[in-house]
């Protein structure tokens, strides 16, 4: 444990004058309690949009991608598109449980838990697009590089989706170590509180034998940072993979070298404004405004309104570039497919800057970014326009590269395209409702840790030490000149 | 007492207990029953228990073991002397339907011919095929083909047909029988015919042709005494002018007239010269797209046009046209007069007084022995209209008794054919001998189907002194029996046609043997060699001159009847590859449409493709608007196509659709009405034969949306960002003559960032460059622009020889169509409504440093040795990431279980329609190449450079011990070539037509996208036009 200190000015993390018995209540009790009828009627539409992409996964095993429409120009449509932004929205929970534990940002400990958790369920999404998009699944172990009899047949290291492979496997791997690690203390926690012997055991067993000890949390710490460090390289490395998927190939509009760093940017700008769509939820539903404060709302929409403006510099230097390369096939991707409004796609271009790029400005003004509707309304809409942007760089570099003669007919997708996609959703929200009922979704154990530094009690009494202090430095002959100036006034 | 052995003295004393324990199997009571005495009255006690798992297992077995379909393999019992397991063998045959006669061999694998390919000894098509010919190995396997003979509808045996039509020929007595067939091309079925006519006094033989050669037939009469149609030699010509014959699709004999043009155009680098092509046409055709060039009339033009020309060329002035014309005629006559004897002039009408212009037009030219060659005629088409006009009248009159029909099928394409329809019905006897139940069959009381030609024996004299066999090469699929014996039969003759066409051949040729060579190389050849002219009759010229004079003056919007280069007249329509052929004008498959120019959509559809935005939303959205067309008191709904290329007062249909669903499933669009609408009823008979030509049409837009299948959306390869020259290189002559170095230097342009052309190669990448030191063979093909047509010849032989699947209509347009090999279509100049056309075709350009082949994950397409860019199907996870980074977009993805190769049961129906399970039928399934693997769902496949072929060349050459040399092989698409556009051989040996052809043409060589350091090994050579003035 560090000293830490930190000033009666800035607003506390954790409202409502807790103590720690409070914050173990506030957190547990709902995990102890009935669901609500509200859960249940959202745990069945989840359920329910869940089974309707598993019967669209099911038909196009069955009957073939065909059953998307997809066609000899392009390859990839909405299920590339989906896995792009579902990898982009898990970036959010990493870059809050790890880069920001490594900058000692204390506000994360409101949000991480579910952060995380949201990172783990969209990396699960995400995963079943490159997955289903394959021609023959059953044969999709053939991505994996292992011992076979296949004499010297092995995966091609030269190509991106295998990078993919290995990006997002790890990615998921340490992402799920991390949260679970996290989870120990609060598992143990939800077990000592137990009343049922079924509790007891599923959680004990849960809690992998916590007891608390100096010990553990010695090594909890150490695992935690040792997995901090992992997680941070991944933050961007696993997007700029995923952009490779596009920056290597030789398509105009996907052959681009400034796509890693501009993934990286849209994924985390995606990543935090799904973070604030669910956590507004969370917070209303569970009543957890003195945990997820106005301070953490205000603190994610500056790191929306930087990630966003991010992006729209890349928007713009592509554009600027598709006129100063002087390349015509890149011309024509940029200016034409895209930036021209009565382009078959012109629409999603320009729907694209609207909700990613001209939008996000308004978190300019402190009171919009404390503007807990207008930031519910904002996530949703980056959200879209991150959508919009993998759309836009996938199909409308596809449907009209170099040969006129393959240019493509209008694409939208089919019935069972949108299913699989909403069955992610289903997939998301069935993971994300059992998590909120059955995980403590903040982190008990560190949300006590910050309140001893930041809590009200703290501020107070800090306060007063404040004071004290000040009134000790005043008379100790230190400060001659401040208490005089002091006094002159 | 025997000697008996005891074991106990319960034995011996045989006491009860020991009864008791002998009747028991145990010597104790079994403990189970014991403990639960319940046990055994449950209902399935442990022995039943027992029976019933062995009864459900071998029930679960067999019924198991239904659910796979059993596929037998009967191996020969004792092997026939020919076949070979795995070695093709190659017959010499004649491909012959409704006239139209094309010497072949077909590929016999294991019994079945799987393949056609043209017969190199033929001096009439030389190799060369047409997408038609390819596509006929099909029609034997299609499952419409009528299987047995029928008596109203009713199977019967042969037996009984024959004995009850040989009653009701009886019952005739006097009336007289008609034998209506198309054009009959062979000898000695004309002898068959006549000894039937013989010996049924007052009888007649009626030959009709679906497409009407009468006009010019009749006009040769006129002006030379020949009802006949002579020899054309294109290839001696430097300057060709066609008024709107569509002689390289499909006017008379386009194989042929394609080898010939091709030959005119071969350009020589060192001494470039090539013959001039002007075509004057109303309706964008095969033809006027590959001409120098092309001017727009009216099709009621045609004559003026005609006599305006005649009177160019013999020096007077020239009246009757408009200016644009007028300046486009004096152009033309003056490109004419200075070629005398070098020059020819055709024409596709129809009307007989044009026709004798054109006569006229070419003796002032002194054409005749140069360019036509009158010792040669052909037989292809000699039906004259007023014959079967005059037929109809008498059937109507019910003076005809029986009626014999073969290959003819007015029912449909005859333009009265309601009235045709009543005539029948008041014949007595109506026989017919078609293979399929189509249109004029159905009407005929007697259905005794004939053979296809590949079951059949006969023969074709194609031209005079041309003879061309014909050979069976499969025994007869179903009960069918080739007309001519059915003929003989009915005939009392005790020979059959085999014997016949032996006997006459032997006699004719000298020999039985004589005839057996000619039978082996499926030809024989008696012609004179000089070209030879005939004397004209300049009297019926005034005639023809003074009635075109009278033609009326025409101001409404005009129908043009044309046919498709796939379809033809009506014989494509059942086949699937040939529906599934984008046309190549229009790039549609799967229906017939209005034809619109652009300038008529601008007021007709309210669409101006100069206008991006409605030209964006034309290209992308494929349903188009349907146009209600009324015309001779005809109204049938089309949709629109806007084709450049069209007359903006002249509007398009093409005949050959709108058939009967007993042709089967590629004849019926999905909602099981007829495919298309059928365009023959708008025709008319006009000066005694059929007119194509309508003067007033009517158009409205409906408001209704049709979706059309286009492979082909956009077409011009210049867009708002620059000219994409990358992709297609093209030039005029004289630009070429100015600067030959134009194109070189327009390359040099392109890589120059790279380290110019010469260093490109190994400075376009930063990785080492391994291609150049690669020893033994590099496979290369080079295609010239300047030759292929566009004919779409290739995409047929293509799908044949590579199993390529037939998707259908409602694949096609979500743009799953899966043909390897594809001709693109694009649109160059400044004139939008006629504009320059050229044609590409483009399949997998086996880049050696290919973009597909790195973005695999698993490695399933790869390099090999020999340059070529190999995929491996059954690795192949479909990721489709190398369909996406192919620059050529030539890949394609198996989208649904088209083959019917997939694992999972009953994946068909539901998303495919009848077409492609017609395709999967175990009938249809024996057309499929057994040396090419069928592709399953969910991978991906793109041409292969025919990888099978090149093995088993490889091969042959092996066994002999010598190097592979050009002559050892051929893939699919370069042999079907009939303009000998695709050259394709080993690039590492330099005695290869592919070195030469690549060496010999430095300045018109270039490679597709080469900026992009993919490295094809795909080269072109540019197109050049004949065009003198532009920029000169």
């Amino acid at each position: 444990m560090h000293l830490k200190y930190e000033s009666q000015l800035r607003e506390p993390l954790v409202k409502g004058n807790k103590n720690y018995h409070q914050v173990t209540e506030d957190i547990i009790s709902p995990i102890e309690a009935k669901p609500t009828t509200l859960w249940y009627v959202g745990f069945y539409i989840a359920v329910a949009l869940l089974m309707f992409g598993v019967y669209s996964v099911y038909r196009e095993v069955t009957y073939g991608i065909g059953q998307w429409n997809l066609n000899k120009t392009i390859g990839w449509g909405w299920d590339i598109t989906n896995f792009v932004w579902w990898v982009g929205i898990g970036h959010a929970g990493t870059l809050i449980s790890a880069i920001l534990l490594l900058f000692r940002q204390g506000w994360r400990t409101g949000v991480n838990r579910a952060a995380e958790a949201m990172t783990i369920f969209a990396v699960m999404c995400a995963g079943q697009f490159p997955i289903f998009h394959m021609g023959r699944v059953w044969m999709a172990f053939f991505c994996l590089p292992y011992a076979n009899s296949r004499g010297p047949l092995w995966v091609n290291f030269n190509s991106p989706l295998l990078w993919d492979v290995f990006a997002i496997s790890t990615y998921f791997t340490v992402s799920l170590l991390f949260w679970y690690s996290g989870l120990l203390p609060d598992f143990a926690t939800v077990r000592d509180r137990a009343k049922t012997k079924l509790r007891k055991n599923l959680y004990g067993t849960a809690a992998f034998g916590w007891t608390g000890s100096t010990k553990h949390w010695q090594r909890h710490e150490s695992l935690s940072l040792v997995l901090a460090g992992l997680s941070t390289p991944l933050v961007l490395s696993v997007h700029t993979i995923v952009s490779f998927d596009f920056a290597t190939s030789v398509i105009p509009g996907w052959h681009t070298t400034i796509f890693p760093p501009y993934f990286v940017a849209g994924a985390i700008f995606s990543g935090f404004a799904m973070v604030q769509s669910l956590m507004l939820i969370v917070r209303k539903v569970f009543a957890l405004e003195d945990y997820i404060t106005l301070g953490h709302i205000e603190a994610m929409n500056k790191v929306i309104v930087l990630t966003g403006s991010i992006v729209g510099i890349a928007y713009l230097t592509e554009l600027f570039m598709g006129w100063y390369s002087q390349n015509k096939f890149e011309g024509y991707t940029f200016w034409y497919s895209r930036a021209y409004l009565f382009s078959p796609y012109g629409w999603s271009y320009w729907g694209m800057m609207a909700c990613n790029v001209l939008s996000p400005q308004i978190f300019w003004f402190r009171k919009m970014r404390r503007n807990v509707f207008v930031t519910f309304f904002m996530s949703v809409i980056v959200n879209i326009g991150m959508w919009f942007e993998r759309f836009v760089i996938i199909v409308t570099s596809l449907y009209r590269d170099y040969l006129p003669s393959s240019w493509s007919v209008y694409y939208s997708p089919s019935k069972y395209e949108i299913g699989f996609y909403l069955g992610t959703f289903g997939l998301f929200f069935t993971c994300f409702f059992l998590f909120a009922k059955y995980f403590p979704v903040i982190a008990v154990a560190e949300i006590k840790y910050v309140l001893k530094t930041t809590g009200d009690n703290y501020k107070e009494k800090m306060g007063h030490l404040e004071h004290a202090s000040a009134e000790v430095f005043a008379h100790s002959g230190h400060g001659h000149t401040t208490v005089d100036n002091h006094s002159s006034n | 007492m025997s000697k008996q052995h005891w074991q106990s003295f319960g034995e011996l004393n045989n006491s009860d207990a020991y009864k008791q324990s002998v009747n028991d199997e145990f010597q104790e009571q079994l403990p189970m029953e014991a403990a639960d005495n319940g046990f055994l009255q449950t209902k399935t006690p442990r022995r039943d228990f027992l029976k019933y798992l062995g009864f459900s297992t071998a029930a679960a077995t067999i019924a198991a073991s239904c659910e796979i379909p059993v596929r037998k393999a009967i191996p020969f019992a004792n092997k026939p002397e020919d076949i070979v397991p795995g070695t093709a063998n190659y017959y010499a045959t004649t491909y012959i339907q409704d006239g139209d006669a094309v010497s072949i061999l077909a590929k016999v694998r294991d019994g079945r011919p799987i393949k056609i390919e043209g017969n190199d000894l033929s001096p009439i098509t030389k190799g060369g095929t047409s997408a038609r010919v390819q596509a006929s190995v099909l029609d034997l396997y299609d499952t419409a083909r009528l299987r047995f003979p029928t008596i109203e509808n009713k199977e019967v045996t042969f037996e009984e047909v024959d004995k009850a039509i040989a009653a009701e020929i009886t019952s005739l007595g006097a009336a007289p029988i008609v034998i209506l067939t198309s054009t009959i091309v062979s000898p000695s079925t004309k002898e068959v015919i006549a000894q039937f006519l013989a010996k049924h006094p007052g009888s007649k033989h009626v030959e009709y042709d679906a497409v009407s050669y009468s006009g010019i037939l009749l006009a040769n009469q006129a002006s030379y005494g020949k009802k006949a149609i002579p020899s054309y030699r294109f290839d001696n010509a430097k300057v060709i002018v066609s008024l709107a014959a569509d002689f390289l699709g499909t006017w008379l004999s386009p194989i042929e007239f394609s080898k010939q043009y091709a030959t005119g155009k071969k350009i020589d680098e060192k001494n470039p010269e090539m013959s001039k092509h002007i075509q004057f046409e109303s309706v964008a055709s095969l033809t006027g797209s590959n001409a120098d060039e092309r001017f727009l009339h009216r099709p009621s033009e045609t004559g003026a046009i005609a006599v305006a020309l005649l009177a160019a060329v013999n020096g007077q002035s020239v009246s009757g046209v408009n200016e644009e014309l007028k300046k486009a005629i004096t152009k033309t006559a003056k490109e004419l007069v200075e070629n005398k004897g070098k020059s020819l002039v055709v024409s596709g009408s129809n009307d007989v007084n044009v026709q004798i212009v054109v006569n006229a037009i070419n003796e002032t030219l002194q054409s005749g022995g140069k360019t036509i060659d009158w010792s040669a005629i052909y037989n292809t088409k000699q039906g004259v209209d007023a014959e079967f006009a005059t037929l109809v009248d008498e059937l109507n009159a019910g003076k005809v008794g029986g009626l014999f029909v073969f290959g003819a099928n007015p029912a449909y394409n005859w333009n009265q054919s309601k009235k045709f329809v009543e005539g029948i019905k008041k014949a007595k006897l109506t026989v017919s001998f078609n293979g399929k139940a189509d249109e004029t069959t159905q009407l005929c009381k007697y259905v005794v189907p004939t053979h296809h030609f590949l079951e059949s024996w006969g023969d074709a004299e194609i031209k005079t002194g041309h003879y061309s066999f014909q050979q069976p090469t499969i025994n007869p699929l179903f009960k069918t029996r080739q007309w001519q014996d059915s003929l003989l039969k009915w005939n009392g003759a005790d020979s059959d046609y085999q014997k016949i066409v032996k006997q006459y051949w032997s006699t004719k040729l000298g020999g039985e043997t004589a005839y057996e060579k000619a039978l082996q190389e499926g030809l024989s050849t008696t012609g004179t060699a000089s070209l030879v002219g005939a004397s004209f009759n300049v009297s019926s010229v005034a005639a023809a001159t003074s009635a075109i004079g009278a033609y009326p003056k025409v101001t409404t919007t005009e129908l043009y009847l044309y046919q498709k280069v796939a379809i033809g007249a009506g014989e494509g329509a059942s086949n699937p590859w040939l529906q599934e052929m984008p046309d190549p004008v229009t790039k549609a498959t799967w229906d017939n449409y209005l034809v619109v120019s652009p300038a008529l959509a601008k007021t007709l559809l309210k669409i101006d493709l100069t206008n991006n935005g409605q030209a964006d939303a034309y290209e992308v959205k494929p349903p188009k608007h349907v146009v209600k067309i009324t015309a001779n008191g005809i109204t049938v709904q089309l949709p629109a196509l806007i084709i450049p290329g069209t007359h903006p007062d002249t509007v398009g249909i093409a005949l050959g659709y709108g058939r009967v669903k007993e042709l089967g499933k590629s004849a019926t669009a999905d909602d099981g009405n007829p495919l298309g609408a059928n365009a023959f009823p708008f025709a008319s008979i006009l000066n005694g034969t059929v007119s194509y030509s309508i003067n007033k049409v009517d158009l409205s837009d409906t408001g209704d949306k049709y979706p059309v299948a286009l492979t082909q959306t956009h077409n011009i390869y210049n867009t708002a960002q620059g000219n994409r020259t990358e992709v297609m290189k093209e030039l005029t002559l004289a630009e070429y003559k100015a600067k030959p170095t134009e194109i070189l230097e327009e390359r040099e342009e392109e890589v120059k960032p790279y380290g110019g052309l010469k260093n490109f190669q190994a400075q376009g990448t930063i990785y080492p460059n391994s291609m150049n030191d690669r020893p033994g063979i590099k496979w290369g093909m080079s295609i010239d622009l300047n030759s292929c047509t566009g004919c779409g010849a290739c995409v047929v032989a293509c799908t044949a020889e590579n199993n390529v699947s037939v998707v259908g209509k409602p694949e096609v347009l979500r743009g799953h169509e899966m043909h390897w090999l594809r001709i693109d279509r694009y649109y160059s100049g400044e004139d939008l409504d006629n504009p320059k056309v050229v044609f590409q075709p483009l399949m997998c350009q086996h880049c050696d440093n290919a973009p597909c082949e790195n973005v695999c994950p698993v490695a399933a397409t790869n390099h090999s040795s020999e340059g070529l860019n190999q995929m491996t199907y059954n690795r192949c996870i479909g990721t489709r990431y190398c369909a996406n980074n192919c620059p050529y977009k030539v890949r394609r993805f198996n989208w649904a279980d088209y083959s019917g190769a997939d694992s999972f049961p009953d994946n068909q129906k539901e998303v495919l329609n009848d077409v492609v399970l017609d395709m999967n039928d175990d009938l249809t399934r024996m057309v499929l190449n057994p040396d090419v693997t069928v592709r399953s769902r969910g991978v991906i496949e793109k041409c292969s450079f025919c990888v099978q072929r090149l093995q088993a060349s490889k091969l042959s050459a092996k066994k002999e011990s010598r190097p592979l040399a050009d002559s050892d092989l051929k893939v699919a698409c370069q042999q079907s070539c009939p303009t000998n556009a695709i050259v394709f051989g080993n690039a590492n040996d330099k005695h290869s037509a592919i070195t030469a052809h690549r060496m010999d043409n430095p300045n018109r060589l270039f490679l597709s996208l080469e900026q992009l350091h993919v490295l094809p090994n795909v080269t072109y050579l540019a197109k050049v036009r004949n065009i003198e003035e532009e920029k000169a």
